[in-house]
């Protein structure tokens, strides 16, 4: 027995184990292409199947239920009784201008920032992913960091790197990143470039790792964000205070290559999932375009290959959405309400195939891996939202078939009392952490001990 | 007898069958010049009770101080390719290329530590280290485990190692864990200075990282 134990292990140490019957065991260190289909390729255990749960970060409104922000659960299961319903909400007592989020590279914690009060929320959910649970703060960024507004958060092998939108100087748009260890430590920071045409600007983060390249893109300062939207358009100068980079860094010594001239505020950054694509697309706020990073003759470009309905009446593009296969492009655009479909086989030349009004004002899309299903939320900013009987807060669930959008279930977060529903992540009750001791200890410290005497 | 039968299975995938079974990450990229860069200290790595392969208690301390470290979290019934076996595919040449290299060789070691005490007993990782135990290389490997789980899991804390035991492998007793692929980059006082996942883990990439440290100690690297 022993004899055909070490046979087998020589054997599974070099790679012949698929050669082997050894009961169809199943690969279960899962290297990640991509999250469902718009996180940190570093990030483990995506859902490629149906998800449980829909996290959502929700700002937290005056005067409706506790009035602050909080992480919201809903059930996403159709074969689940509670399907479409709110689970859980786990309130972080203030309100902080909560935005986005993101998995750690094991997926067992969700780190959520404010946009306002520079916290960030880290939440253990794989413990029991239907009740998430807040297990740290991370209060005193900016004088730690200097830097304002935590907003992407970016899995990297056993670390977070975080893009901040501001600074605590001026509170305008120069701004810069920092990475955490996973339990939330700060290990360092890095300024966004000013020289060699860069603004210094920040706002998303995507990774290539075959290219060695992380892709920021830039949006505006705390003092434009947390401004009223109304008064921000009218403030010509205000106006002028909005990101119109990229910048194409080099990942292993954190230094930027490339300042590229992406006008209009670049907002979410998604590089292509399909094997042997090496480029990125990004949609402009401001100029309402889709632009499109590769390199050519090994220099990084940036071209504007497509327009998002009318940019003159800015329609105002917050969010994207990229299918696994990256040959399609979902597209909200907040003013008017509507989760386009781009068509992407040529990125080159993205075609829109599809359009619906899913909201009085729409902001976040995402998809699940299979495409099958599409989540909006509605929240944009606090101060930037519409009001009156057009401020729908909202979750709506979306079947897609591939020619049209179904509503399959919705959550008024209004009525819910729960707030501005923003940013969504998918759980999954299959992420639930089994248990494993390893086994009895046997009294090997106690003989070290003797030994070290 | 078993041992040379072993050797020969070793000898006959060492080559292009070997290969063809195990790739690592492509990197379509030109990666820094050691010492271009700075690695940051990301985490001190952590301390504990080890068992080597002659079964002896030693501190894991002693396997990450004093030269450069490369560090694997592994278990030895890991059958994913892009999982322990790549790593350990990537330590493999990350050993060949050090050897090569006179003025670092001798100042780097590599360490694979089991998280599957139940099953990797020290014998089963002196099967798994096979000819590589305690083998005459510049650049020495370990195989390492623990006693169990009392010993195993402030390791596991302490590196921000994930593994578990999905209910269908505990429930099948399949062996099988969950976890996500992690090899570490210790330096010389005992410092995490790099972390390579899957995607992440290219071997001259590694390597430049090793150099990047042996540079920063004052080592004159070729």
């Amino acid at each position: 027995m022993q004899r055909i134990d070490r046979t087998r292990a020589a054997l599974l140490r070099i790679g012949l184990v698929t050669a082997l019957a050894l009961g169809g065991v199943s690969a279960l260190t899962q290297r990640a292409a991509a999250d469902e289909t718009c996180n940190s390729p570093y990030m483990s255990n995506l859902i490629k199947g149906q998800e449980d749960f829909i996290y959502v970060w929700t700002l937290g409104v005056q005067g409706l239920g506790d009035g602050a922000d909080k992480l919201v659960t809903i059930d996403a299961n159709p074969a689940s009784p509670t399907y479409g319903k709110v689970l859980r909400s786990v309130s972080v007592l203030r309100r902080g201008e909560a935005h986005h989020m993101g998995f750690t590279d094991d997926r067992r914690f969700l780190w959520a920032g404010g946009l306002d009060d520079s916290r960030i929320y880290i939440f253990d959910v794989f413990s029991n992913p239907a009740k998430p649970r807040l297990v740290r703060t991370l209060e005193g960024l900016p004088g730690e960091t200097g830097l304002v507004g935590p907003h992407t958060f970016y899995a990297m092998p056993g670390r977070m790197l975080v893009q901040f939108l501001s600074n605590t100087n001026d509170h305008g748009g120069v701004t810069g990143m920092a990475v955490f260890t996973n339990s939330g430590d700060l290990i360092r920071t890095y300024a966004m470039p000013t020289g060699g045409g860069g603004d210094g600007y920040g706002y998303d983060i995507g990774i290539n790792p075959n290219k060695n390249a992380l892709l920021t893109s830039s949006f505006t300062g705390w003092n434009n964000y947390m401004m009223n939207i109304g008064q921000l358009i009218q403030d010509a100068e205000a106006m002028q205070r909005f990101g119109n980079t990229m910048v194409v860094w080099d990942l292993k010594s954190m230094s930027p290559q490339k300042v590229l001239q992406v006008p209009g505020s670049p907002l979410e950054i998604r590089w292509s999932l399909n094997e042997g694509d090496n480029w990125a697309v990004a949609a402009t706020a401001l100029t309402s375009k889709i632009w499109l990073i590769k390199q050519e003759g090994g220099d990084w470009v940036a071209k504007d290959v497509a327009t998002i309905g009318d940019p003159t009446q800015i329609p105002l593009p917050v969010d994207i959405s990229i299918t696994a296969n990256g040959k399609g492009l979902w597209v909200n655009t907040f003013m008017d309400g509507k989760t386009r479909y781009f068509d992407l086989s040529n990125p080159e030349k993205p075609v829109q195939t599809y359009e619906k009004v899913t909201g009085k004002q729409v902001n976040m899309v995402s998809q699940s891996w299979d495409g099958k299903r599409v989540y909006v939320t509605s929240s944009l900013l606090a101060n930037w939202d519409k009001t009156g009987e057009n401020n729908e807060q909202f979750v709506r669930a979306f079947n897609w078939d591939g020619n049209q959008l179904t509503l399959a279930f919705e959550v008024d977060f209004t009525k819910e009392r729960l707030g501005r529903a923003h940013h969504m992540k998918f759980g999954s009750n299959a992420l639930r952490a089994a248990h494993d001791d390893g086994g009895a200890d046997q009294p090997a410290s106690a003989r070290l001990a003797k030994e070290e005497r | 007898m078993m041992g040379r039968a072993i050797a020969a299975v070793l000898a006959l995938c060492a080559g292009t069958a070997f290969a063809h079974e195990i790739a690592t990450p492509k990197a379509d990229f030109v990666a820094p010049a050691p010492g271009s860069y700075r690695l940051e200290k990301i985490m001190a790595a952590p301390d504990g009770v080890v068992l080597n392969t002659e079964a002896k208690p030693r501190r894991l301390s002693g396997y990450t101080r004093g030269k450069v470290t490369v560090l694997s979290l592994m278990y030895t019934h890991c059958s994913d390719e892009k999982g322990c076996p790549m790593a350990f595919y990537a330590l493999q040449m990350i050993q060949r290329d050090l050897e090569k290299e006179r003025s670092a060789r001798d100042r780097v070691q590599l360490v694979s530590l089991s998280f599957d005490p139940k099953h990797d007993t020290p014998e089963a990782m002196r099967a798994y280290g096979g000819e590589l135990v305690g083998a005459k290389s510049a650049v020495p490997w370990h195989f390492l485990t623990t006693t169990g789980g009392q010993a195993l899991r402030p390791i596991l804390s302490g590196f921000g190692q994930d593994v578990s035991r999905p209910a269908k492998a505990a429930e099948d007793d399949t062996g099988d864990m969950s976890h996500v692929l992690k090899v570490f980059l210790i330096d010389r006082a005992g410092f995490v200075r790099e972390i390579y996942s899957a995607s992440f883990l290219m071997p001259q990439v590694v390597m430049n990282d090793i150099k990047t440290l042996l540079i920063e100690d004052g080592v004159r690297v070729d």
